[in-house]
């Protein structure tokens, strides 16, 4: 994943925009565990101030933008040497949208339709829980996915910084309490809207009469609905396009490097050296799995720097911030372009991102890791 | 046996029809089964228990989640650990077992205790706990395969199959390991949560274990027949392992269409029998470079912990309350549980005697034939011992065997004991002086008295060179030819010229009128030149020197001493003797000769 440091703190200002509004309507629907009403009440602070004209600007600008710096970072792609969790969080990331569409359409359309309608929690989870329950299990499944997604975003971005040290005993738990409460937020609010149903049946009718008609007008937006999928499953397709061509093009020049201890790895050409050693096997600290943030990955070069990609602003940056020495690069970032590159590895590969956020206690760490490869 | 094959061949019948009526009728039912569920879940207690099970999944997220936050760095560096040999290989494999089962337990449990604080509707209770289950499952086979095959990263590959197949094979055991597992899950979920989809499961589990069987048959044919026949090279061809393993699963498959608790038993039991199958290959790569005890040892333990692991298996398979199977009343229940006691103490006694065997071999193949004409050292007194304790480890071992396994028979061995015992007083009185010989003998071999290949003087004049030892008796080779058969207890107080060193003593008389430092200093010289000697040199442990000892009437007597190790004093004083004359000779000096001269003074 290349991409200048630009790209990379637009993408994590978007991404911060986003879970930020999902905070807040996950801490409104977990309010419901105490009463519907309470929902409603804190509504106005929690929820209204992202449904004005500005905040839905706000939302649609970042979401558009998350999206495609995401598809463009496949698109860049060179390998799939993805880590479990960068694997996860990219399924989740390409499912949501679609998952999303359905959501956002029902709710546009409900307020052209019926305005007011669905700016009430009790009538729309009347609406979930009784009369179009499919909706529902799609909500779950989107507050599931988003949030996982959201949760790794947001935990490989802080665990790297100096901070976590003091914030990480309670943001992880925050972090998974949060969506739980709001499940079951949803679940006991969605208990007490079962009930009113049942005892009310003026209410009832009313939310029966809404749904119909709102039902009438979602049945003829299918088409854009569809429109609207198909399109993005074609981005999608043009993304993993152009990931495919470039390596089904890199495949016809291969290169190599030698690491320190005398191994040496076969990849093609444009991949890091990071990429290469994951691909061959070569034990290679990588704790932001090539974001070119935490500086563990770094080599020393010493052969053949000029068969290397040129320093990147991002990558100057991550060097200067751990204290790295003329002449080291981050595995990551640095391509190989051509023949002769020999590397030695500076942190052992089992550095864990305390590495990243006291770069300096863990220099000393690079030795013991070279003498136990030299006289393996 | 007519009536029973008949009663057999009906119960299969039956189920084979039972079989195609679940086949005929899973459509149908299918659809019904699938309607019904649908209209559970588009209800208002179908969301709640939809947000529920949300929620569990978060739950086990985030708890498996906190665990790799710690886990993670450990587990990486025991992957990045340079792997020298398949057994640590094993080690780093070991742990990454450990470490995925950890994270894979933790999320189970999270997922599982958290399920129990939630009111569910009827049936979502047992369909959520089997299908967490059923992950759990899948997950650990996953874990599994990877850690056995390692895709990723042939370093830490634990059994030897090449990087181009292997991505092929972990895919085709974890289809089929899921298949099976899909099989073994899935069903009773149908049955029990969904009303009248009896027909369905069925159905299910039938077509689940057909790909199943289809493609282990298939994989035994793709892998086992291939690898063998490119690894063998130009080794005489042997049986293809891939038959035997195809005839497995077939028979396994044709036995479960007949009956279903059978095949538990039939898929153990051919489970027993390919790992055993592939014992000897996978501990040797892992052991064989060790050479001597361990493979072995390490073969039969693995043996054997298979087949008990198989036999246990079976009994909960069929549900044996293994509790109450030592008081069961069945006759051959109890005469196999002792067989088991049995072989459970052939194999200690097997293990024990196979170490001291290969230990004591190895060790004497070490030192190789002994050489006579060697002076004898340390390895020779170990060629003394090690043989007798191999045979009487092996007499002990046998006697301690039998007896154990009369006992675990159930046959009363105290009046044999006894019986031993009168019998043993008996012979005693008879064989006291052999006792007191053996005995003797431990002590004379515990206090390193003589070795083979030392010249001993025991008491009654018994000497000669030790060339034989015996539980009972030492063989000597007298200097002249005889062969001495002494016993222990006859040998008495024991003088061993062989050990160390000795000190050689000889006397030079010269004339009265010789200048004694000069034949001292002369007598040094020679001592200096034949410690230079490079024959000589290394058997003068202190050199000759010689000093004036005695004055006799007419003759100086000059006495020589030098320290050589056992046996080489002769040669060496004979060499001395040799120097020492040829210098006299070059002073000019003569031995005394014993004449007496007599001077006659004249008094005039």
């Amino acid at each position: 994943m290349g991409g200048s440091k630009t790209i990379r703190a637009v993408r994590l200002v978007s991404g911060l925009i986003l879970i930020t509004f999902v905070t807040c309507h996950l801490a409104n629907l977990a309010i419901g565990m105490r009463s519907l009403a309470q929902m409603e009440a804190w509504r106005a602070t929690l929820t209204v101030p992202w449904t004005t004209g500005a905040g839905q600007w706000l939302l649609a600008v970042a979401g558009t933008i998350h999206l495609s710096l995401g598809l463009y970072a496949v698109a860049s792609r060179r390998s799939l040497t993805l880590s479990a969790t960068d694997a996860a969080q990219l399924t989740l990331g390409l499912l949501t949208p679609p998952l999303l569409i359905a959501h956002v359409i029902a709710l546009a359309t409900a307020n052209r339709v019926s305005p007011g309608f669905a700016d009430n929690y009790g009538q729309i989870l009347a609406v979930y829980w009784s009369f179009a329950p499919a909706y529902a299990f799609l909500q779950l499944f989107v507050v599931v996915v988003v949030w996982l997604h959201g949760a790794i975003g947001l935990y490989s971005w802080l665990v790297l910084q100096p901070i976590w040290r003091r914030i990480g005993g309670f943001v992880l738990p925050v972090l998974f309490a949060l969506p739980i409460l709001a499940l079951l937020g949803f679940a006991s609010a969605g208990q007490e809207v079962l009930d009113r149903l049942a005892n009310d049946p003026a209410w009832r009718q009313m939310i029966l009469d809404n749904v119909g008609k709102i039902a009438k007008v979602t049945r003829e937006l299918a088409g854009l609905q569809n429109g609207l999928l198909q399109a993005y499953g074609l981005l999608v397709l043009l993304a993993f396009a152009i990931f495919g061509a470039r390596v089904l093009r890199a495949r016809l020049r291969p290169v190599e490097i030698a690491y320190d201890g005398g191994e040496r790895a076969q990849g093609r050409y444009g991949l890091s050296v990071l990429e290469i050693s994951l691909l061959n096997d070569v034990p290679h600290a990588h704790v932001c799995s090539g974001r070119g943030r935490c500086g563990t990955c770094r080599v020393r070069v010493d052969a053949g720097a000029q068969a290397l990609s040129p320093v990147g602003d991002l990558e100057r940056g991550t060097l200067e911030r751990v204290g790295a020495a003329a002449g080291e690069r981050l595995a990551c970032q640095a391509h190989v372009l051509g023949a002769g590159v020999r590397v030695t590895r500076l942190l052992p590969a089992f550095a864990d991102a305390t590495a990243a956020q006291a770069p300096h206690d863990w220099a000393a760490g690079a030795a013991p890791h070279v003498s136990a490869k030299e006289s393996a | 046996m007519a009536a029973w094959s008949a009663e057999l061949l009906a119960i299969a019948k039956a189920r084979l029809v039972a079989l195609g009526a679940d086949l005929a009728q899973a459509p149908q039912e299918a659809q019904h089964a699938l309607q019904s569920v649908h209209d559970a879940l588009m209800t208002g207690p179908g969301v709640r228990a939809g947000t529920y099970i949300a929620i569990l999944l978060l739950v086990g997220v985030a708890v498996e989640w906190l665990y790799w936050m710690y886990a993670y760095s450990p587990l990486r560096a025991a992957l990045s650990m340079p792997a020298g040999s398949p057994r640590e290989a094993l080690r780093i494999g070991l742990r990454r077992l450990a470490f995925g089962a950890a994270g894979i337990l933790l999320f189970t449990a999270a997922t599982i205790g958290a399920s129990a604080a939630f009111t569910w509707p009827p049936h979502v209770h047992g369909v959520v706990i089997a299908a967490t289950l059923l992950l759990l499952v899948l997950r650990l086979s996953w874990i599994g395969v990877a850690t056995v095959l390692t895709p990723d990263r042939p370093r830490l590959r634990l059994v030897p199959v090449a990087q181009a197949q292997v991505r092929w094979l972990a895919a085709g055991l974890m289809a089929a390991l899921a298949l099976l597992a899909f099989g073994r899950f899935l069903p009773p979920v149908l049955g029990e949560g969904v009303e009248q989809a009896q027909h369905v499961a069925g159905a299910l589990r039938l077509a689940a274990y057909t790909l199943a069987a289809l493609i282990l048959f298939v994989g035994a044919f793709a892998f086992f027949g291939r690898a063998r026949a490119r690894a063998e090279g130009a080794r005489p061809p042997l049986f293809p392992r891939s038959f035997p393993l195809a005839l497995l699963v077939v028979a396994v498959y044709a036995v479960w269409l007949m009956h279903d608790r059978a095949a538990a038993v039939a898929a153990i039991a051919a489970i027993v029998i390919a790992l055993q199958i592939g014992l000897r290959p996978t501990v040797y790569f892992y052991w064989g470079e060790e050479g001597g005890a361990l493979p072995a040892i390490v073969l039969s333990l693995a043996r054997f912990v298979v087949a008990l692991a198989g036999v246990g298996a079976v009994a909960l398979a069929l549900d044996t309350p293994l509790s109450s199977l030592a008081d069961s009343a069945s006759p051959w229940i109890r005469i196999g549980l002792r067989l088991l006691g049995v072989a459970v103490l052939a194999l200690l006694a097997h293990g024990v005697w196979i170490a001291i065997r290969s230990v004591v071999d190895h060790r004497l193949a070490r030192i190789g034939p002994v050489d006579p004409h060697e002076p004898p050292n340390a390895s020779s007194r170990l060629l003394t011992l090690l043989p007798l304790l191999r045979v009487t480890t092996a007499v002990l071992l046998l006697v301690l065997l039998v007896l154990c396994s009369l006992w675990a028979l159930g046959i009363e061995i105290t009046p044999l004991l006894a019986g031993a015992g009168v019998l043993g007083i008996a012979l005693g009185f008879g064989a006291q002086a052999l006792v007191r010989d053996i005995i003797a003998g431990i002590f004379y071999l515990a206090d390193d008295a003589f070795r083979v290949g030392e010249y001993i003087e025991g008491a009654g004049n018994t000497k000669g060179n030790v060339e034989r030892i015996t539980l009972r008796s030492v063989a000597l080779r007298h200097h002249n030819g005889p062969l001495h058969f002494v016993p222990y207890g006859a040998l008495g107080s024991v003088r061993n010229t062989s050990r160390d060193w000795v000190i050689d003593k000889f006397n030079l008389p010269l004339p009265i009128d010789v200048e004694s430092e000069k034949i001292r200093k002369m007598i040094k010289q020679i001592g200096e030149d034949m410690k230079q000697d490079a024959a000589i040199g290394p058997l003068m442990l202190e050199p000759l020197k010689g000093k004036l000892y005695r004055i006799d009437p007419g003759v100086k007597i000059f006495r020589c001493k030098f320290r050589s190790p056992p046996g080489k004093q002769f040669d060496v004083r004979a060499n001395a003797l040799k120097r020492i004359e040829a210098a006299l000779r070059k002073m000019g000096v003569q031995f005394a000769d014993g004449r007496q001269t007599v001077v006659v003074q004249n008094p005039g």
